[in-house]
């Protein structure tokens, strides 16, 4: 019947459609267990990495105090716009829109991004740092429109310094990290201290930077915050330095119209109350991350604003370093501080004639007069009798051979010769002339400013040689810890009949009829010694004249107050001041503004500048060979400052 | 008409697990869409609209629709035509007829109309091997509601006709022969399909398919997230309404054609055995229905039914794993789409049908 072999065909073929159906539907379900459980693993982590973004959440660095308590650097918040590739779809795109947002230059953006290509894609790329909030609002507002997913703005601690550049070589400044800077706990991205404080006490500043674990969607919105490790804010540090006494040096800079650099010490302890370098640089430009422009007009500068001068400027010390050669006449017994030399306006050493800046010469000088006149001929006798070897030594005694130790880094190391140095320097031998030169401060010495400070820092404490120091707190997370203070580099008890002596001698130079007039205050006892650093010799000047750099002499102006008990020392530096003594009105307005401060007084103000008074006569301005008194004729007559 | 005691007849089994499916498909669009939205809303008119017309299907003998199929059937293309020129337009395609409160798509219901068309059309008794002549017509009622549809464009539910036919041509006594020579064809014909018949976006999505890291942003996005989303779900999932990757969008459109990755992510291989074993037995209750119908007409038609039904199941599920080219086939009884619901709950009306009527005459 074919009826019934219809019947048969269809159930047979049913039976057939049956069967494929359960096949298939085994195989599916073989399909789903060989995907959630043999590959769930795998999945499982593209799923997360799919929806959980992990951002970085920057630590604000330590904030840091003077030693009042001030706040002198601390951080303030800025905004960050980058881009995050991960689900970017058209780069090229985004791109384009967030240049036209921002106000940027296509090119500069893609030219960002391009640098940054090989990095993961979940790593935000940072196109504008600190953005205005102009940009942020822009910005803000397309993300909303789900038009710009792949753009992030986070609010990321930048660093905020004074106003007016003040102390920026104490700072130093901030950068991100190079690639040799890599390791330990300093990532790509990170920001850490270049320069100055900010460099070498990085990782105390540092702080550990935080994560957010968060969920976003397809668009890249966030949903949710999963977890959160906050950001640890680097260590609080309470530095040494006086805003104030800052404030006054800066200000007396300013106001006498040169360049230079000024280090003030508490000669007891070698706290570094304040460190000028000038010209200087903005910090804050450097704290967003500092662009192109600005960071090559500070390179090519030619008055080199990038140089640290208080310890990587290397001068000759002049008359300053009679000091040492004083020191080391009365310490080694050579003299006693009535020993006397008839100065007759020069005097002859090995066969030639060595000049004292005072034509007529000073007569019959003790040692305090020959310092309060800052007569040649004394000291090259002095010299003479010592040798090069012991002036060395003491010069080493008193901080002025190789570094001092400050917590700065790149210090330059400060140069006095000896016979042993010109050997392995250049093989020859030292010849006794050599040292009549060095006697004064000239010939090969060369020193920073931060030596001299250790210097008079060293003759005001009586022989103790302090490390100067910048560090005096820190807040280690459960409240203030003083900081232990370098040991001290060398200690020497002077004797008193030469501790009488310099301190008579350079008290004479403020008070009496010395040339350090400018830095007398009543009732201050203040001491101090000018010095001129030659920029270029005599012969020399005639040579390179027009070649229009600045030949003008450096002054030197180091001090301690007040005579008896010293609590404040320092040197001031003027760049092409010509004159030591024009550094004499800073140092007398930092040591007014620090008994001030001290006795709770308000503190003194500069007046405004008078008008250029005439040029004084210099003593230290001295040429020292013979040869010279062609130079020297344009000179005004020297004579005792009248102030 | 509805005598009382057919009552006793329906398959409340079938009926059962049907419902069940659309139940769990209107729980994942709730958690895909994010909660209460009008979408769920939707969905559930179109389960009780659906279930008015499974009662409607089911109440009439099947053997009195199938006298009409051909007045259905004109009608149904008919209103294919209409929509190639009047229907509305969305997303490039127009396939819908705008009926103010919502949109009716016409091409849902050329599936039943083909099958009870069909099954008519085998079901006139006559004796010896199916005519050439046969199959011819066969392939023609097929063709014009097929190629109508394709223009919309929608090559999915296009395609979906073919196994209608095929199931009831097949069942209907076609040589397995001919089945050969028709693959072979088929085989042949793939190349000048691929280079004359394919729009650049299908060989694209076809190209992808076969190595999706090739466009992981574009084309072989979904189908690499559509495989995330499944194998992060494990074994019991990562619980209602907590799957991340339907709930964050990474998958497109989760709550139609994805609804079955949704829900192996959030109920894991557990829930997916549950909705594979829902499904596979409904496929075979409805085949059991036929093997049990009282007249080939009630058996061509329920397979001409379950045809695209069991097609668009396994194609979205191979898909919904990310093991298919994405195309835009719905998950029947689960995805959101009233039209779909409406045609689909009919559908197993006539096969409830065929089955409760198997003692009458």
């Amino acid at each position: 019947m074919a009826l019934t072999e219809d019947r048969r065909r269809i159930a047979v073929r049913l039976m057939v459609l049956q069967v494929s159906v359960v096949v298939t539907f085994a195989v599916l379900a073989i399909s789903f267990w060989f995907l959630q459980i043999i590959q769930h693993a795998r999945y499982q982590e593209l799923a997360e990495n799919n929806h959980q973004r992990t951002l970085a959440l920057r630590a604000p660095r330590g904030v840091l105090f003077d030693r009042n308590g001030k706040v002198l650097v601390e951080n303030r918040h800025s905004f960050n716009i980058s881009i995050v590739r991960e689900h970017t779809k058209d780069l090229d795109r985004t791109i384009r829109l967030l240049a036209d947002l921002a106000g940027l230059d296509v090119e500069e953006v893609r030219q960002i991004v391009d640098r940054h290509r090989n990095e993961p894609t979940y790593r935000p790329i940072v196109v504008i740092e600190d953005a205005s909030l102009s940009q942020v609002a822009a910005i803000m507002a397309r993300r909303l429109d789900f038009e710009l997913p792949d753009v992030v703005v986070e609010q990321v601690p930048t660093r905020q310094y004074p106003t007016d550049a003040l102390a920026a070589h104490v700072f130093g400044y901030v950068g991100e990290a190079s690639e040799a800077q890599i390791g330990n706990r300093i990532r790509t991205g990170s920001i850490i201290g270049q320069s100055g404080i900010e460099r070498i006490y990085n990782d105390l500043l540092m702080g550990q930077d935080g994560a957010r674990r968060v969920v976003v969607n397809s668009v890249g919105r966030e949903i949710r915050t999963e977890a959160e490790v906050p950001p640890k804010e680097g260590r609080r540090v309470q530095l040494t330095i006086d805003y104030d006494l800052q404030k006054a040096a800066e200000e007396g800079f300013r106001h006498a119209g040169f360049n230079g650099s000024a280090v003030i010490l508490d000669p007891r302890s070698g706290e570094v109350l304040s460190l000028v370098s000038l010209p200087s640089y903005d910090p804050n430009d450097f704290a967003a991350g500092i662009d192109a422009a600005t960071w090559a007009s500070l390179n090519t500068d030619r008055l080199k604003p990038l140089q640290n001068r208080a310890i990587q400027g290397r001068y000759s010390p002049g008359s300053t370093f009679k000091l040492v050669v004083a020191t080391a006449a009365l310490e080694e017994g050579i003299v006693t501080p009535d020993f006397r030399v008839n100065c007759g306006g020069g005097a002859p050493f090995f066969g030639r004639y060595f000049l004292c800046h005072l034509k007529g010469g000073h007569g019959l000088v003790d040692m305090r007069h020959a310092i309060e006149k800052s007569c040649n001929v004394y000291f090259y006798t002095l010299g003479n009798m010592l040798g090069v070897d012991r002036i060395h030594k003491w010069a080493e005694k008193l901080g002025l051979v190789g570094k001092t130790g400050i917590d700065l880094p790149n210090e330059q190391e400060s140069l006095v010769p000896s016979t042993e140095w010109k050997m392995r320097r250049f093989g020859e031998r030292w010849y006794a002339g050599e040292t009549i030169s060095v006697s004064i401060g000239q010939g090969q010495v060369s020193v920073t400013p931060i030596s001299l400070a250790v210097m008079i820092a060293t003759i005001a404490n009586g022989g103790t040689r302090v490390t100067p120091h910048m560090i005096r707190a820190v807040d280690e997370g459960g409240g203030w810890k003083m900081a232990t203070p370098p040991a001290v580099a060398d200690q020497v008890a002077f004797r008193p009949e030469t501790l009488g002596a310099l301190h008579d001698g350079l008290w004479m130079v403020v008070n009496a009829a010395g040339t350090g007039g400018r830095a007398r205050i009543p009732g201050r006892n203040v001491a101090g010694k000018t010095g001129t650093a030659q920029v270029i010799s005599n012969q020399g000047r005639q040579a390179a004249r027009g070649s229009g750099l600045d030949l003008r002499d450096h002054g030197w102006f180091v001090f301690f107050a007040p005579k008896e008990n010293p609590e404040i020392a320092g040197v001031i530096f003027g760049e092409h001041n010509e004159h030591g003594y024009l550094g004499a009105p800073i140092a007398k307005h930092v040591i007014e503004t620090y008994f001030a401060k001290k006795e709770g007084r308000p503190r003194p103000e500069l007046t405004p500048k008078p008008a250029p008074a005439l040029p004084e006569a210099d003593p230290d301005t001295a040429p020292v060979e013979l040869g010279a008194p062609v130079a020297r004729a344009a000179q005004p007559a020297a004579a005792p400052g009248t102030n | 008409m509805f005598e009382r005691r057919l009552y006793h007849h329906v398959d409340w089994g079938l009926l059962m697990a049907v419902l069940t499916l659309c139940g769990i498909g209107l729980a994942q669009i709730y958690s895909a869409t994010g909660g209460w939205t009008s979408t769920v809303e939707t969905q559930i008119y179109g389960i009780l609209l659906g279930s008015v017309a499974l009662l409607v299907c089911l109440s009439i003998d099947y053997r009195s629709l199938a006298d009409k199929s051909h007045f259905i059937y004109i009608a149904v293309v008919g209103l294919l035509v209409y929509v190639l020129f009047f229907g509305a337009v969305r997303g490039g395609a127009r396939r819908w007829i705008d009926l103010g409160v919502f949109n009716v798509q016409p091409s849902e219901f050329v599936k039943a109309a083909l099958a009870l068309v069909l099954a008519k059309f085998f079901g006139e008794s006559r004796r010896g091997a199916l005519s050439r002549v046969d199959l011819a017509i066969a392939a023609a009622l097929t063709a014009v509601p097929l190629l109508i549809i394709a223009q919309q464009p929608d090559l999915g539910t296009a395609v979906t006709l073919v196994p209608v036919a095929f199931a009831v041509v097949y069942l209907a006594g076609m040589p397995v022969r001919l089945l050969g020579v028709l693959a072979i064809v088929g085989l042949l014909a793939a190349p000048v399909l691929w280079q004359f018949a394919l729009e650049d976006y299908q060989r694209e999505r076809i190209a992808t398919f076969l190595d999706p890291e090739q466009d992981a942003r574009g084309a072989g996005y979904q189908q690499i997230q559509a495989r995330i989303t499944v194998g992060s779900g494990g074994l019991w999932g990562k619980g209602f309404t907590e799957g991340t990757q339907g709930q964050l969008r990474f998958l497109p459109v989760a709550h139609n054609d994805f609804i079955f990755s949704v829900l192996a992510e959030e109920h894991g291989f557990a829930g997916v055995i549950v909705a594979l074993g829902l499904y596979l037995f409904v496929i075979l209750r409805s085949l059991e229905a036929a093997r049990l119908a009282k007249d080939r007409l009630g058996a061509y038609l329920v397979l001409g039914v379950l045809a695209s039904f069991t097609f668009q199941v396994i194609y979205n599920i191979t898909m919904s794993a990310g093991l298919a080219p994405v195309k835009g086939l719905t998950l029947p009884l689960m995805s959101y789409g009233g039209s779909s619901m409406i045609a689909t709950l009919a559908g197993f009306g006539l096969i409830l049908n065929v089955r409760m009527r198997r003692f009458t005459n």
